[in-house]
């Protein structure tokens, strides 16, 4: 797609057919982009609130801005025209075509999906048994072309099968016969004229026209090769980022006008009794529950790692509980935390028994009441979760200790350590950016805890007894879409966003700089 | 052969014994490391054993207590052309028997110990004589019995009288023991009952959530790959300004909790539309930092002469992306899918939010779950079924790609 020219000696003087009608449309972009930018300040057509009119000017603004300079470069036929124009021409075909989209029902449309796929999810067998067949041709060393093909095609027919049995032929009508509903048609030509106008910037001939060099094509392919993962991170990540730190200071419940009211709500977290025990609960639960996952983990790391046989084994007994889904294994531990048929009494019972008849004393097992009793709630959330990490923060100590240079190890034999002295002095130094990275991200998991106590205490309320499981992000939950308070919620949100971003810096600083971003 | 007889010196001695002390403590030392890692081993899949075995229950098997791991059930037999209940009872000679019951209300006496009134028994009249002699048992009078148990005879005091039934053998109907109806041992079978599942599927659309999750799962993480690759391709082999500063920028926000994004992402949904629908799980989770960050780092250690040659036989980059640079890089994009595979197919906080409704056919499978497990009359076993359901796919994908799942906790750490 890189479109090279040797410069501009090379420029065509007869103008391509394409210029003219190019022209109409850059300027009639750059009078659509006024005529928003005034429809926005006078308050036409949407009704809008404070900021998110404000960015919308702003926005426009800058394509307004970049549409002139669009125009008179293209006039002027400078490089520059072609690349503004090209990505103004290039975003308003995704805004247009995901308008368009939108309101055609293409990404809801999943749920349809989802119904006839139903019945025919069988067919996706055929695929799998394509997908055997090639991994067999691998396996067998030998490059067996004509069994290749016959998974090739095997996996194929397996789609065609499926998408023909799930009625693609109906869909595709369907398809065409939402694309004339009269609303979505001058969106879908507005979205058609902006993908043809792109795709004339894009081409040979406009590069040519525009005498763009090497380098600066290769601009616009690194820029057209990370848009999805910018546009999605603005729409999707840095976008809300910013409308929650707004919503932040309002005071709002979701439905009526957002009211600013600045730092209110932060000052209100730090009078509310139950976000003040939300925090307490966390720093509990953290203070027991990370050197729980975190120390263990280590241990059996140094152990798998001492290449006896059976270990891989072991590696994956321990990495299931991070394999099976949190509200599954949730569930399977309400049953064994059950106070009358659980498995877990039933154990107490049985070692204290066996201790009794061991010592002759007279202990009495109690029938705890796990998720009821205010005083353990806590208690059953930490056992689970720390069950579910340990396993995951041993295969994460386990690449650390395999990373470690085996001559150090070498040169504490000849000096006579024995195994302890070694995993002292060699290993646990050696695997301090690992430790810290462990550390780091139990915690930070740890600080959002929400799931388990959630699933525990179903159908109750996820604060649990006497509020003894409630964490910041159930409080949150509960402010946001429970209590309608959504700008408290946001303020709950931000805070914790902080508190996590503090951690992070403050781990990753002891760690001397060795965090994800430098790897 | 022949050989001097050195004389043992204190010093090859004290090696000897050196090395049984080593070989001591290597085998000490590994019985040990097996006793820990079998001790976590046991812990980490009891859980799931426990799953196994209850989605097999009945609905009372899982209120039994003491509880047990095998589902079972009651066995019964044919008799006359009509079901008996068995029972497990111990008879006169003292073997345990399967029986029948073959006559309910025997007259019968509870008979206690002389020595010890504590110890008592219900054993049919029919089958004691009274002595005629009296004894004393907590201030009351009350006779003494002679009771015949098999070939030996007994004297016990009879405290009060009661009815028990007759158990019987279906081989041999000599056999016999005696035993209260309501307390006996019932017999029973180790009895799968594969049944829950067909009821999971068919009575709770459980089999809409299944597709709704693999097509959720599917979708994210194709358009994650695709997403990833096309990035991790730009930051890698294309020179552009402000490229690296965006990369920065970008793989910066792995640090922004979701926690953080839930409200505003709802908004969003809501004024897209999106609210109760799949694609409101699908679209916004396609763009992912640290996807892009995987391909890329795997991206720069493609030798550079691999594109080169490509591009002098003027292929564009496109092609050479997907013709070259993908095939070459099977291990990182097989580790990328098992992550998003795993995280699309366990999320639960954001389809909570954002599939709220009431109507099961947009649920996915942990919204069902903590649906179905959150309903109080909903038996165990039922619940213990769907969760079999929803973790038997993960488990076989990493029971197939262990390797990259590994990987791929090695070289990110992310969950």
């Amino acid at each position: 797609m890189t479109t090279t020219s040797i410069g501009s000696s090379d420029r065509t003087t007869g103008l391509p057919g394409w210029y003219r009608p190019i022209l109409i449309w850059r300027v009639l972009v750059a009078l659509m982009m006024a005529a928003g930018l005034i429809g926005v300040l006078l308050r036409r057509g949407i009704v809008l609130d404070g900021p998110l009119r404000w960015s919308l000017a702003v926005t426009l603004l800058m394509f307004l801005g970049g549409s002139l300079v669009a125009v008179i470069d293209t006039v002027r036929q400078r490089h520059l025209g072609r690349v503004t124009a090209f990505f103004i021409d290039f975003l308003l075909a995704v805004v247009f075509s995901f308008i368009a989209f939108n309101r055609m029902g293409m990404f809801t449309g999943l749920d349809a999906v989802g119904e006839a796929f139903n019945g025919n999810v069988a067919w996706i067998g055929i695929v799998v048994l394509g997908w055997f067949i090639s991994g067999f041709t691998e396996r067998g060393g030998t490059v067996n072309e004509s069994l290749r093909n016959i998974a090739r095609y095997t996996m194929a027919a397996g789609v065609a099968v499926l998408l023909l049995a799930m009625g693609l032929l109906p869909g595709l009508i369907e398809f065409g016969r939402r694309l004339f509903v009269a609303d979505v048609i001058p969106i879908a030509i507005l979205a058609a004229a902006a993908v043809l106008a792109a795709r004339t910037m894009w081409s040979d001939s406009a590069a040519r026209m525009f005498s763009t060099t090497a380098a600066e094509g290769e601009t616009m392919d690194g820029l057209l090769f990370v848009a999805p993962n910018m546009l999605g991170f603005l729409a999707f990540m840095a976008g809300p980022l910013f409308v929650s730190l707004f919503i932040s200071f309002t005071e709002w419940d979701g439905l009526t006008d957002a009211r600013f009211i600045g730092f209110q709500n932060y000052i209100d977290l730090f009078s509310d009794d139950l976000f003040l025990r939300s925090l307490r609960n966390i720093v509990v639960f953290g203070a027991v529950a990370i050197p729980l996952a975190v120390l263990p983990a280590m241990l059996l790391a140094h152990l798998l790692n001492s290449k006896l046989p059976g270990m891989k084994f072991f590696r994956a007994v321990y990495f299931l509980p991070s394999i099976a889904g949190v509200v599954g294994v949730t569930l399977i531990w309400k049953q064994l935390f059950n106070s009358t048929v659980g498995f877990i009494n039933y154990g107490i019972l049985k070692v204290t028994d066996l201790f009794n008849s061991v010592f002759g004393s007279g202990f009495a097992a109690g029938e705890p009441q796990w998720i009821s009793d205010d005083s353990i709630a806590l208690i059953s959330v930490i056992i689970l979760f720390v069950w579910q990490q340990i396993g995951f923060n041993t295969v994460l100590f386990l690449a650390g200790m395999q990373g470690i240079n085996p001559t150090l190890y070498e040169a504490a034999d000849i000096d006579g350590a024995g195994p302890w002295k070694k995993f002292q002095k060699i290993t646990v130094p050696m695997l301090k950016p690992t430790t810290v990275f462990v550390v780091a991200t139990t915690t930070i998991l740890a600080l959002q805890l929400f799931n388990e106590p959630f699933i525990l205490q179903s159908p109750s309320p996820p604060s649990g007894p006497g509020n003894s499981t409630l964490t910041p992000v159930v409080y949150l939950y509960q402010n946001a879409f429970q209590e309608f308070q959504i700008g408290y919620a946001s303020a709950v949100a931000w805070a914790l966003f902080i508190l996590i971003f503090g951690v992070t810096l403050l781990y990753f600083r002891r760690s001397g700089d060795d965090g994800v971003l430098s790897s | 052969m022949t050989t001097t007889a050195e004389p043992r010196t204190d010093s090859t001695r004290q090696a000897r014994s050196d090395r049984r002390k080593h070989l001591l403590r290597m085998t000490v030392g590994r019985g040990g490391a097996y006793f820990i890692l079998v001790a976590f081993a046991a812990a980490m899949l009891f859980p799931f054993v426990f799953m196994a075995a209850t989605a097999l229950k009945t609905p009372e098997d899982t209120f039994r207590y003491p509880p047990t791991v095998l589902p079972r059930t009651s066995s019964t037999a044919q008799l006359a052309g009509e079901d008996v209940e068995l029972y497990s009872l111990e008879t006169a000679d003292g073997s345990t028997e399967t029986l029948y019951l073959a006559e309910e209300g025997v007259a019968a006496g509870l008979f206690a110990r002389l020595d010890d009134p504590a110890v008592t028994i219900a054993w049919p009249l029919e089958r004691a004589f009274d002595t005629g002699s009296t004894t004393t048992v907590a201030g009351e009078e009350v006779p003494v019995f002679a009771v015949q148990f098999g070939d030996e005879t007994a004297e016990l005091a009879l405290l009060r009288s009661t009815a028990v039934g007759r158990f019987k053998s279906l081989d041999d109907p000599d056999v016999e023991a005696f035993a209260i109806v309501r307390t006996a041992t019932r017999a029973e079978t180790v009895d799968p009952q594969w049944s829950n599942f067909s009821e999971i599927i068919e009575l709770r659309d459980f089999d809409r959530s299944l597709t709704n999750t693999i097509l959720v799962t599917i979708l994210v993480v194709g358009g994650t790959l695709f997403t990833s690759i096309m990035g991790g391709y730009a930051f890698s082999r294309i020179r552009f300004k402000g490229r690296d500063q965006i990369f920065v920028a970008y793989i910066g926000s792995i640090m922004i909790p979701f926690v953080v994004l839930i409200i505003p992402l709802f908004r969003l949904m809501v004024s897209l539309g999106w609210v109760n629908t799949l694609g409101s799980l699908v679209w916004p989770f396609i763009f992912n930092a640290y996807g892009t960050f995987l391909m890329r780092q795997f991206f720069v250690s493609i030798p550079k002469e691999l594109e080169e040659a490509a591009f002098i036989d003027g292929a564009r980059r496109w092609k050479i992306l997907w013709r070259i640079f993908v095939p070459l890089s099977w291990p990182a994009i097989a580790t990328l899918a098992t992550f998003m595979f795993l995280y699309a197919w366990n999320s639960f906080i954001w389809p909570l939010v954002s599939i709220n409704g009431a109507n099961s056919e947009d649920f996915v499978l942990t919204i069902a779950l903590q649906t179905l497990g959150g309903q109080a009359g909903e038996g165990p076993n039922l619940i213990f079924a769907a969760i079999v359901l929803s973790v038997i796919i993960p488990f076989t994908v990493f029971v197939l790609a262990q390797r990259y799942f590994v990987e791929n906790v090695a070289t990110s750490g992310i969950k």
